[in-house]
């Protein structure tokens, strides 16, 4: 029966509405590019991470299926490697991992309406010399992809209430700010977002919010400082302070 | 046409590389002088810069100390071509499995990856063409209290943990005596010597070495071309600043 046109359509309308639902109950991640270095955070529970390294100048956060986080985090980390090592370090660009790597085993996944959807909503993030050089992707379960270029992005499983969160980011935050500020800014947003409170009238914190009660906040930098190869560090939210 | 037999045993009669010198010797640059030892604030790793091919000195500017991650030290002996290529094997692999398993490789294992390259490479080793006599220094990332460990290789994998101190390459007889004697009768010994001694030591050994050894060179503090010197401790990996080495020449110098 999927062989017929609309049969198809309506089994890919179907889908992506599984997948939504699936997604719902996944926490946003973010990535900001910061005169420091790009900083990615994530709240998670127990010891279940969000934010991971995937090569020297290059990190991934996301959200959905634990098991399909995982895959495509090994699928990125072998493409990068295997570039690295075959060419050079220099030759590892996001650019050619989303186009060539990721989103094409993404679509398929999508569109194999006889196997299993990858649900994960992911940011990527490649670290450049100045804030102007840095690259921050937003990847979608369907293999869609958009090159962000505000230096601010935000995953989460509703488009609208996303792109309003980082709206609200965009509009309060300055270069100068620390990153226990960056910090504190987004974990407003996500308390936002899980609490479904409007962002519009949302209000940077007169304390520094660096910790949610019961969670794990996850912070790392693709630190622009460092000298070495590996560029990726995690920080303590709450030393942040 | 002469010189029935296979490719190598047609390369006498039929050079391809008439750049270096009648002999036609193949361009194996090899001989060298690395050596590591325990300071008071970690382990040294020093060697000096020369490359040869028989009596050609090919670059007085090599780099013979490789880092393979944020604890993991190489320190090159014999053909650069086999050794560089191992050294950027272990690099991508230490670091390969750090991200995708979300944890350091334990040391033990490090140590076995290099055993296990030298192992593969016994055919080049056995035809003369690669052979590879390694020192790695490397410390366990995951034990808080682990110390750096110096281990040393033979061109065919075998493993050996040093005590104190490794030397290799074609200088290295010259620098094993001088350590052994400063181990044993040294006041301070070199364990015990603060990084400005030890670095002063390291140029000593191989300005001593180079007087015996023509293959060792590219080091002459005097002139301001400093060993390459790495220090490794529970930090990570510092490589010495020639204005540092500089320094801590002219006060051994002065005392």
């Amino acid at each position: 029966m999927t062989e017929e046109p609309y049969r198809w359509l309506e089994a890919i309308a179907n889908r992506r509405e599984y997948i939504r639902e699936q997604l719902k109950g996944g926490t946003p991640v973010f990535a900001l590019s910061r005169p420091e270095g790009i900083f990615l955070l994530g709240v998670g529970q127990g010891l279940q991470s969000k934010v991971f390294e995937i090569y020297d100048r290059h990190a991934f956060a996301a959200l959905g299926h634990p098991v399909d986080i995982e895959r495509i985090r090994q699928a990125a980390i072998e493409a990068a490697h295997l570039e690295g090592f075959n060419r050079s370090a220099a030759d590892v660009t996001l650019r050619r991992l989303i186009s060539f790597a990721l989103s094409t085993p993404l679509k398929n996944a999508f569109e194999q309406i006889y196997a299993p959807p990858l649900i994960v909503e992911s940011i990527f993030a490649e670290l450049g010399d100045t804030p102007a050089q840095d690259v921050l992707v937003r990847l979608h379960f369907d293999g869609n992809h958009y090159y962000e270029t505000s230096g601010v992005v935000v995953a989460f499983s509703d488009p609208k209430r996303e792109e309003e969160a980082a709206t609200w980011l965009r509009q309060n935050l300055s270069p100068t700010d620390s990153l226990a500020r960056v910090t504190s800014l987004c974990l407003t947003v996500w308390n936002a977002l899980m609490t479904e409170k409007p962002c519009a009238e949302l209000a940077p914190p007169a304390q520094p919010l660096l910790q949610i009660e019961g969670r794990t906040v996850e912070a790392a930098l693709l630190d622009r400082r460092l000298s070495g190869r590996t560029r990726y560090r995690r920080l303590d939210p709450a030393g942040l302070g | 046409m002469k010189g029935d037999g296979d490719f190598f045993a047609l390369l006498p009669e039929r050079p391809v590389l008439p750049l270096f010198g009648p002999s036609h010797s193949p361009p194996v640059l090899e001989a060298t002088t690395v050596f590591a030892f325990h300071c008071a604030e970690g382990v040294i790793v020093a060697g000096d810069r020369r490359a040869t091919s028989g009596t050609v000195v090919f670059s007085d500017k090599t780099e013979k100390i490789l880092e393979l991650d944020a604890h993991s030290l190489m320190a090159i002996a014999g053909v650069p071509a086999a050794a560089f290529e191992m050294a950027r094997t272990l690099q991508t692999a230490f670091e390969f499995y750090r991200r995708s398993q979300l944890q350091p490789m334990s040391l033990a294992a490090k140590v076995r990856a290099l055993s296990k390259l030298l192992r593969d490479n016994l055919p080049a080793t056995l035809q003369g063409v690669g052979t590879v006599a390694p020192i790695f220094a490397g410390l366990e990332v995951a034990d808080a209290q682990a110390k750096p460990v110096i281990f040393y290789y033979d061109p065919l994998g075998a493993t050996f943990e040093a005590t104190t101190f490794a030397a290799s390459g074609s200088g290295a007889l010259t620098i094993r005596s001088i350590l052994h004697f400063l181990e044993n009768w040294g006041r301070p010994r070199p364990q015990d010597m603060p990084l400005d001694q030890a670095t002063a030591l390291a140029h000593r050994l191989l300005l001593t070495a180079a007087e015996f050894d023509t293959a060792t060179g590219g080091v002459r503090p005097e002139k301001r071309l400093f060993a390459t010197i790495k220090l490794l401790n529970r930090e990570g990996i510092r490589t010495l600043q020639p204005e540092e080495l500089e320094r801590h020449w002219q006060q051994a110098a002065a005392s």
